[in-house]
């Protein structure tokens, strides 16, 4: 190679190099916020690989604005102080032009309310189903900056109770974890069942990091109940639903999706869960939640069941998307265009490297696309809540199959029904 | 309702007991409040936990031999190995912390305080070593449930429940003929009472804080593999543990073996009787509130050894 | 950049205010207090409970403004170590270490529980801010003068109760308290003001911490807050007011930057476990201080 070769090549790498490099002032950059250690560091971490397998799929595909997106994690570990410091210098310091995650309702409350509405940085958050924030969006606190992929409380109690109408359960009891996880999804899957024919002949909470649950268990099971419907996480789900069969509890229980995993079934044992039901998020049957389940299953080598992972998934996709068709990268852009790409009229674009491309591209080009993601096709309401569809699944042979979907247009009659 | 309340109180307290009197120990004979003792415990159900997993995981340990349940217990002969092992190393781990922290600073001078604080960061090094080391997921032993046995009341029990009870008894029993009849146990005790006194009449005090630790240690890895057996291994039981193994201490009169037991059944009784009138949530507030009203009007614990 | 740092600033600072009134706990009066997050807690509460708009939902509908609800937040405070210290006073150093562990939990519970009072585990959000209605700057800027502020004026009085008689009989009880009870000096009312006070002064930083944020919830006091406040006061040297203010900073400082370094050096995969080590790093902080120089950073030369 001559020398002028050798220079115009190394050239021409350099400025490849050099147009790839993230920290041009134009090129986005994505924070997230997770509790990866602490209380709630089991289910974070996982949900972590979700995030970051959205944005090596979106890199892989093209990237966005003809960059490659810099996803910057950061661990709050489970402490809302340290979320906010984490959220402050995401934005502050690194720029940041949107965030995802927030696990926990107290980080989530913390970090929309003195950090990101203050600075005009969308979050979209992916595991935080706290009622509260629902409220701040309707007394107009978060300016629209807020959104979230995962159903709120109410919208899981509905499913609940849906649940245990269908079986003509008469006489539930309702077990819950006194959290803000818990507390908001059980008064409203009491208001919602007793609305809808159904009897609660009990609601029980129970306290978080407990030695032992028995005495709870003793107390519901003293109530006669012939349906069990336990809200709670897996972990301290697991101990009461094991003491509850141990003590000869009816295995007419309706879960909820943290304990959708084989783990958690083997955990227990399928012979005590055949007549077990559980909800999670409703995905749209076809391809777009089954190319989300293989590409995880191929990148970290393990099913994707657990809290959390099509929500934040779906988070990271949809603001890397919004990124892309936001004519500016700076928050009201980015807040807007989060919509923009639910256009009902749009291309319907999923999971994946292909539907992704799919997707950035159609952008590009300055066509509407629709994403239609690992949770199903959602919209963001005025709150920036989701009402989606919901799915009631079942163990069957040893796997987790889904026993029935409720559309969203029956969502939205249940919840007339229950009067929400 | 109630006869189960009972029952489950007694049962369920024998957990705590055993490491109540790792903690009883701890301050009567150390002198101190060892806030890594909860932890203690975590170390030794999580050993345990790794023992098991290599019998009945792939690989070349597999043994069905020792994976299979001994009826009628959830478990098989897998897990007095594992405990065993549990034990081992636990009392490694007391040794060593005791060697390069607590040693030192006695020879400082230190005030008890400050050994409480060195625990207390100990504590935490402890239980995130767990968390790095086994992940933040909660586990259990086996994946068999066990079914409750109806005895007249009715009342359910679980047989590995009884066994638990047991074993505490028997180790009760051992313990009071080790303080009462050997050499050891009456240096201890009289470590317990008159450090300075003992060491002038030729007992010598280190050997006997390192008995105090190798003993508590033990006691603390029982704890905690009977807790992962009876409930699960997760890696905040340390701190979950904390309040009540303390409470039952103090209530139990520290220094007393027997009291410490008790205590713990005390505790144990009435969060379950009072489970039964007010709403579980609250149920974490029990150890608390008994703690205070003992500090409040019998400071000394309800059977305090004598001359104290 | 810079308005990271005057976040930060005002976060060290607050939480400076809470070892300062550990330290007069502590490294004045000598008596250990294991459940320092509840009294920041109760502080926190209390202020978000008497300034909190008006709402069906809470009972307590005061709506109070700022500079009141601190107030307020102060005097609940003093209110709660007052009922506390008084149970546990006369009893061995140790005993109160548990005692006000279990406090502490406690009232985590209670907040969880009563949601009339206290929102539940929802908590509270939309707690009034100064300068609100002036913006994000002005919030941040006029808060961070705020807190500066009250940091100045505890770190003056602080200094000059020590040098006051009462600080001198404090002393003089630290090293020998049967010569003080004979000297007459009645001992348990001296404890009893310390642990009260720098009670008084973990609520006021508690209060400073909602107002600042806006949300309160019971997830903001988990026991881990009690060990950064320790080892901020540990560091930073026991005994000294200006230790307390530098340990802050520092441990706060590490704290978080060790969440931004892990991110930066570690691979992704490895990311997960950063808050693990970071929380062994900061037990291993305070263990090693505590061996090899157990002054801290700016503490007074221990004698004997």
């Amino acid at each position: 190679m001559t020398i002028l070769n050798r220079w115009a090549a190394l050239a021409a790498t350099f400025l490849a190099l050099a147009s790839s490099q993230s920290f041009a002032q134009d090129c986005p950059k994505l924070g997230g916020v997770l509790a990866l250690t602490g209380a709630q560091g089991a289910i974070g971490k996982v949900i972590a690989d979700a995030g970051r397998l959205a944005v090596e799929q979106v890199n892989k595909a093209g990237g966005v604005k003809g960059c490659q997106v810099e996803f910057i994690l950061r661990d709050d570990t489970t402490q809302p102080s340290v979320g906010v410091d984490a959220a402050r210098f995401l934005v502050d310091v690194q720029k940041v032009n949107a965030i995802v995650g927030l696990v926990g309702s107290g980080t989530a409350l913390a970090v929309v309310n003195s950090v990101t509405v203050p600075n005009k940085i969308p979050v979209v958050g992916c595991c935080a189903v706290t009622p509260a924030l629902t409220k701040m969006a309707e007394e107009g606190k978060t300016g629209g900056y807020w959104f979230r992929t995962i159903p709120t409380a109410r919208t899981m109690a509905l499913a609940h109770a849906k649940a245990v109408v269908d079986r003509g359960y008469k006489k539930t009891v309702i077990m819950y974890i006194n959290n803000d996880f818990g507390n908001g999804v059980a008064p409203d899957a009491k208001v919602a069942i007793e609305k809808m024919g159904g009897k609660v002949v009990g609601i029980i909470g129970y306290a978080e990091n407990q030695p032992s649950y028995r005495s709870d268990v003793t107390k519901a099971l003293a109530l006669e109940p012939d349906s069990l419907v336990l809200i709670g996480l897996s972990a301290d789900g697991t101990i009461v639903l094991r003491e509850w069969f141990s003590l000869g509890g009816t295995q007419n229980v309706v879960l909820h999706n943290t304990m959708r995993s084989m783990d958690v079934i083997k955990g227990i044992g399928e012979r005590f869960l055949t007549k077990a039901v559980g909800i999670d998020n409703g995905q749209a049957s076809g391809p777009s939640a089954d190319a989300f389940n293989r590409d995880f299953q191929a990148a970290y080598s393990r099913p994707a069941v657990g809290p959390g992972l099509h929500t934040m998934y779906d988070a990271t996709a949809i603001t890397l998307l919004a990124m892309q068709a936001a004519p500016k990268l700076d928050g009201p852009s980015i807040r807007d265009a989060l919509r923009a790409v639910q256009d009902p009229a749009g291309l319907e674009v999923g999971p994946g490297v292909e539907g992704l491309k799919k997707g950035l591209d159609a952008l590009k080009a300055g066509k509407k696309i629709r994403y239609v993601g690992a949770t199903g096709g959602f919209r963001f309401d005025k709150n920036g809540d989701v009402n989606g569809p919901m799915l009631v699944w079942k163990l069957s042979n040893g796997e987790i199959v889904t026993d029935s979907n409720i559309t969203l247009d029956e969502m939205q009659a249940l919840s007339t029904k229950a009067g929400f | 309702m109630i006869a189960q309340a009972i029952v489950d109180g007694f049962l369920s307290g024998a957990v705590v007991a055993l490491g109540a009197i790792g903690v009883t120990f701890s301050l009567s004979i150390l002198r101190f409040a060892n806030f890594s003792h909860g932890d203690m415990l975590a170390v030794g159900g999580y050993v345990a936990l790794f023992v098991l997993a290599l019998v009945a995981g792939p690989g070349m340990l597999n043994s069905s031999f020792l994976s299979t349940p001994i009826a009628p217990f959830s478990f098989g002969w897998g897990v007095p190995l594992a405990l065993l092992f549990a034990m081992v190393v636990a009392v490694a781990v007391a040794l060593l912390l005791d060697a390069l922290v607590f040693k030192r600073l006695r020879a400082r001078g230190a005030d008890p305080l400050t050994l409480v604080f060195a625990s207390f960061g100990l504590a935490l090094v402890l239980r995130n070593l767990v968390l790095l080391l086994f992940g933040p997921d909660a586990h259990n032993y086996s994946n068999e449930i066990q079914m409750a046995v109806r005895l007249p009341g009715p009342v359910l029990v679980l047989p590995d429940q009884i066994l638990v009870f047991g074993v505490t008894l028997v180790v009760l029993a051992v313990l009071w003929f080790f303080l009462q009849r050997t050499r050891y146990g009456m240096a201890m005790r009289s470590v317990a009472e008159n450090p300075v006194l003992s060491s002038i009449a030729g007992i010598d005090i280190a050997s006997t804080i390192r008995l105090t630790w190798i003993v508590s240690s033990m006691l603390a890895a029982l704890a905690g593999v009977f807790y992962g057996v009876t409930v699960q291994v997760r890696p905040e039981m340390g701190l979950n543990l904390l309040l009540p193994l303390f409470t039952a201490a103090i209530l139990g009169g520290v220094g007393s073996v027997s009291g410490a037991v008790l205590g713990a059944l005390i505790i144990s009784l009435c969060e379950n009787l009072l489970s039964l009138v007010i709403p579980s949530t609250y149920k974490p507030l029990v150890p608390f509130v008994l703690l205070l009203l003992i500090l409040y009007f019998r400071p000394a614990g309800l059977f305090a050894p004598k001359g104290r | 950049m810079l308005s990271y740092l005057i976040f930060f600033i005002t976060v060290a600072a607050i939480l400076s205010i809470a070892t300062l009134g550990l330290n007069l706990q502590w490294g004045v009066s000598g008596q250990f207090n294991a459940g320092v997050v509840g009294f920041l807690a109760v502080g926190g509460y209390g202020m978000a409970i008497l300034t909190m708009p008006v709402s069906e939902q809470l009972i307590v509908r005061l709506n109070w403004p700022f500079a009141v609800g601190i107030m307020g937040a102060l005097v609940v405070s003093g209110i709660v170590a007052l009922l506390v210290g008084l149970a546990t006073l006369r009893l061995r150093s140790d005993y109160l270490a548990i005692a006000t562990f279990g406090i502490a939990s406690s009232i985590q519970v209670l907040a969880n529980n009563l949601e009339p009072l206290t929102g539940g585990s929802r908590g509270l959000v939309g707690i009034p801010r100064p300068f609100e209605s002036m913006g994000a700057q002005a919030v941040g800027y006029g808060y961070l003068v705020i807190v500066l502020c009250v940091l100045a004026v505890v770190y003056a009085g602080l200094q000059a109760l020590l040098r006051s008689p009462w600080g001198r009989v404090q002393r003089a009880l630290r090293e020998d308290e049967v010569v003080c009870a004979a000297l007459g000096k009645n001992v348990v009312r001296f404890r009893l003001t310390a642990f009260v006070m720098g009670a008084m002064l973990m609520g006021l930083s508690g209060a400073l911490y909602a107002g600042f944020i806006g949300t309160t919830s019971p997830s903001e006091f988990m026991p881990i807050l009690t060990f950064q406040i320790w080892a901020m006061l540990i560091v930073g040297g026991s005994g000294s007011n200006a230790g307390a203010i530098a340990g802050s900073f520092v441990i706060w400082g590490l704290w978080t930057a060790s969440g931004a370094v892990i991110v930066s050096v570690l691979p992704p995969q490895w990311q997960a476990q950063g808050g693990a080590l970071q929380s062994i790093l900061v037990g291993l902080v305070l263990v090693l201080t505590l061996l090899l120089r157990p002054q801290g950073l700016l503490g007074p030369r221990l004698t004997a």
